[in-house]
């Protein structure tokens, strides 16, 4: 083991400010590649933007390019556009008339409300399918596996649309039209969350047998712990370490699913926002999403790097 | 074939379908059927669209005119016949040549925020859409060549045109040109595409919330006494609010109603009709949408196309009878001249006047010259192959699987010799090629209550490298001057004349091929009683109360 010299203070300093430089690459890179990537769309963008079906006459879109600044040179519009991000301002929205943080500020709610309560249930539920299963054959094991298959093939859509179908319209237990209320939050979370909980348990279980193929887990066994305690106090905590690989992963599938979810239960937030600002080519909120999507990421990463540090000591040099 | 499904189901589908239509009166004027109308309650209507803007001056969705219907009034009221009643104008006069018309108005409506609905309200709304820092996408388009108004006392507007302009009424009994508080234009007029509170106008319902991606609330307006002459109640609604529900997945607006969870849904699937009609607390009312047909515009400005006997042969070589009954069950009419039924100058007399007839069709490509066939069965002339080009919108822009449809098409036209291509783009380049003129054919309805509709997609002058919508790139003289003339008139037999041989003219010229109505499909809970649609088919809830 390495022998520490500088106070820990000031290495947790410099280890924060590494951080914050490296997010704000990765907020810039995020910028530039969704503004150049929307810019490679063919055509005339007030003409993408008004579609074909429109009779709007010349001067109004003469109008909209100019109030959008759509007139100038593509670098010049980027240039412009970056000096307002450094501000912290990401621009108005073409078509809605409101600032794209307000925008986005409103639809965040939801979509975190959301995205929380499918990691809680996915959470809990993988971690029950892989210490129920792991390292046992049986006709649970196969049922539970087959199953967590059938969940992470599933297109979301589907399966969104089943629940309903059994749960709202032929069961009325949840209500699809119920606006707020932990009732209506049950299906949609469902749906996001059960693709998830098929990889973590499939992930964990793996990880849950290495460690209990480990020495260790014999030790703990010879010290008069019961199969179950082996399990969850000591095998789990490094069945959890891979887990963390995952979260990139996690969260691109949550913000993706949020996209269907929030469609099919007509659920506002982030992702309904986004297909309608994708339909209407309203690029200073699709480029505002990208931005909180790539901080979402960012974040979460950071959190689970704090995360690793607190499960496995290995990495608290 | 993916068109198969057993005639038997398709026929009970008709019949359960028409009786569903009949049950529900076309008239609004009709009264409501179940009996004496009930104060308050709520009804939850969803819809499969939210509107991008809610400014109903700047929007160009349907959506923002069906929804804002029921918050806005217009100076005139079209029933669905297509005649006009008075509404804020108690009468109106118009000025020979079609450049003025005068509105009496009515002098005791007032907005929902005290302030009183007068000349200067119309001034002040017409000149903001007229403005372009609006970004007026539609409302600006239907006050066409709009010159100003003249406020001639407090209840007396005249509204001027630069040059003759008859679809003018029309315009004005559309919500685009509904009225705003002139306070709010004033103290909110660059916030109004937000919707919300804001929102301040004459209408039965108030604007009270509005959750983006969720749903849109309107309360009842108790002071309203100022409904349209012929509608059922004159007075306030009797609902005490009206929810929008957005829900853009079809399977969840049609569960959502079979299960009660709202009481009514736009947009109701061919597929799911027999769900609805097949249950007893449920039905269907379908209306014509008004305005073109969806139609194939073929591309006279260049070869193939360029031949009136190959556009001839695609018109008859397509069996579009089959191919609308199939994958609509029955539900939307098979149309036969680009004007809708509902429209009015609807030219019947083009009714099964060119059937079906691939014989017919095959003899026409022989005697264009394509005469000898390929190894893949498509026909050749001096070794080049008889292709079609038919660019595919976009995934989100198709509309009532008007792509499968095309498939259907597609088969039909290979039968006959025709390759058809049909590439899926993005929206850059489809605009590009269609309105470009480089594409052969493109396929679109128009929804419109007037058949003005016929200007735009048949003028010379409508080029759409131009802006116009005249996908066959035709300056035909007759069809020019045919519909110049129809809108510079009133004269409803002039106008019915001069629109009928133009529908029969681009029928002659196989310039279009009409494929089907589109029709708005609305499933409702029999307890919503007195709902009526107006000239677009879009439904207004001022008169419609709850069973108990």
């Amino acid at each position: 083991m390495k022998i520490n010299t500088r106070p820990a203070r000031h290495r947790a300093l410099r280890a924060v400010a590494a951080r914050a430089a490296g997010a704000v690459a990765v907020l810039w890179g995020a910028a530039t590649l969704a503004f150049f990537a929307l810019a490679l769309i063919p055509g005339d963008p007030v003409t993408i933007m008004l579609g074909p079906f429109t009779t709007a006459p010349q001067s109004i879109r003469d109008q909209i390019a100019a109030d959008n600044g759509l007139d100038k040179p593509l670098f010049e519009r980027y240039l412009a556009y970056l000096g307002r991000l450094a501000q912290g301002d990401m621009g108005e929205s073409y078509q809605l008339q409101k600032s794209v943080a307000a925008v986005i500020g409103e639809a965040l709610g939801p979509t975190v409300e959301l995205a929380l309560a499918a990691v809680v249930i996915a959470i809990v539920l993988a971690i029950v399918s892989a210490v129920l299963t792991a390292g046992r054959e049986g006709r649970l094991r196969g049922f539970v596996t087959s199953w967590e298959l059938v969940a992470v093939s599933l297109p979301p859509h589907w399966l969104g649309i089943l629940l309903l179908t059994a749960f709202s319209f032929q069961l009325p237990i949840f209500p699809v039209v119920g606006v707020g209320g932990p009732s209506a939050l049950v299906l949609p979370a469902l749906t996001l969350a059960l693709p998830i909980i098929g990889v973590l348990a499939q992930v964990l279980r793996e990880g849950l047998e290495a460690a209990l193929a480990q020495p260790f887990a014999v030790t703990a066994r010879a010290r008069g712990l019961s199969r179950r305690q082996v399990r969850v106090r000591h095998a789990l905590r490094h069945a959890a370490v891979p887990l963390a690989t995952l979260s990139g992963w996690l969260a691109g599938t949550l913000l993706g699913g949020a996209v269907i979810v929030e469609a099919v239960f007509g659920r506002p937030g982030l992702g309904a926002l986004a297909l309608q600002s994708a339909t209407n080519k309203d690029m200073p909120v699709l480029i505002g999403i990208v931005l909180v999507s790539a901080l979402t990421f960012v974040v979460i990463s950071a959190l689970i790097d704090a995360f690793q540090l607190l499960v496995d000591p290995r990495v608290r040099t | 074939m993916i068109f198969s499904r057993p005639v038997a189901t398709a026929a009970v589908l008709v019949a359960a379908l028409l009786l569903g239509g009949c049950s529900s009166g076309d008239d609004p004027a009709a009264g409501p059927s179940g009996g004496t109308p009930v104060q308050g309650g709520e009804v939850v209507f969803a819809v499969d669209t939210e509107p991008v803007s809610f400014d109903v001056h700047v929007s160009q969705q349907d959506i923002t005119g069906t929804i804002l219907r029921n918050l806005f009034d217009s100076l005139v009221h079209q029933d669905g016949e297509g005649k006009f009643h008075p509404w804020l104008a108690e009468s109106w006069e118009v000025a020979d040549d079609l450049k003025s018309y005068t509105f009496k108005l009515r002098k005791d409506v007032k907005f929902t925020d005290g302030t009183p609905f007068d000349a200067e309200a119309v001034k002040v709304n017409f000149d903001r859409i007229a403005d372009p820092a609006t970004k007026s996408q539609l409302a600006a388009t239907l006050l066409g060549p709009y010159a100003g108004t003249e406020v001639v006392d407090a209840h007396t507007a005249k509204v001027t045109f630069k040059e003759s302009f008859a679809p003018f009424l029309q315009a004005a009994s559309t919500a685009y040109l509904g009225f705003y508080s002139p306070k709010t234009i004033k103290e909110n007029g660059d916030k109004l595409a937000a919707g919300g509170a804001t929102g301040v106008s004459t209408g039965p319902f108030v604007f009270s919330g509005y959750t983006k991606g969720q749903s849109a609330e309107f309360t009842k307006n108790p002071d309203y006494a100022w409904a349209p002459k012929d509608a059922a109640n004159s007075g306030a609604a009797y609902l005490d609010k009206l929810t929008i529900r957005f829900l853009p997945e079809a399977s969840v607006r049609v569960g959502s109603l079979t299960s009660g969870q709202i009481q009514v849904a736009a947009a109701v699937p061919p597929q799911d009709a027999q769900t609805i009609s097949g249950n007893a607390s449920l039905t269907l009312d379908a209306k014509d949408s008004p305005g073109s047909n969806f139609s194939l515009f073929l591309n006279t400005s260049k070869a193939p196309l360029n031949d009136e006997k190959v556009r001839k042969a695609i018109q008859i070589g397509i069996n579009i009878d089959a191919g609308v009954k199939n994958l609509y069950f029955g539900q939307y009419k098979r149309a036969w001249t680009l004007l809708s039924p509902s429209t009015a100058g609807y030219n019947k007399a083009l009714e099964n006047t060119w059937p079906y007839d691939e014989a017919a069709a095959n003899k026409l490509l022989d005697e264009a010259g394509w005469t000898s066939r390929d190894g893949e069965g498509y026909r050749t002339k001096d070794g080049k192959r008889l292709t079609v080009n038919w660019p595919l919108l976009p995934a989100q822009f198709v509309r009532d699987k008007r792509d499968i449809l095309g498939q259907g098409f597609q088969a039909d036209l290979k039968k006959i010799g025709i390759e058809a291509d049909r590439p899926q783009d993005d929206i850059g380049t489809y605009i590009a090629n269609v309105y470009g003129g480089k594409a052969d054919i493109a396929d679109y309805s128009w929804g419109r209550a007037e058949p003005d509709v016929l200007w735009l997609l048949l003028n010379g002058a409508s080029d759409p490298r131009k802006g116009g919508q005249n996908a066959t790139f035709l300056n035909d003289p007759q069809l020019t001057e045919w519909t110049n003339t129809g809108r510079s008139t009133l004269d409803e037999a002039v106008r019915n004349d001069v629109y009928g041989k133009a529908q029969q003219r681009a029928i002659d010229l196989a310039i279009v091929v009409p494929i089907y109505t589109p029709t708005a499909v609305t499933g409702r809970a029999k307890a919503v009683n007195g709902l009526a649609y107006d000239g677009n088919a879009w439904p207004v809830f001022q008169g419609a109360w709850l069973a108990k």
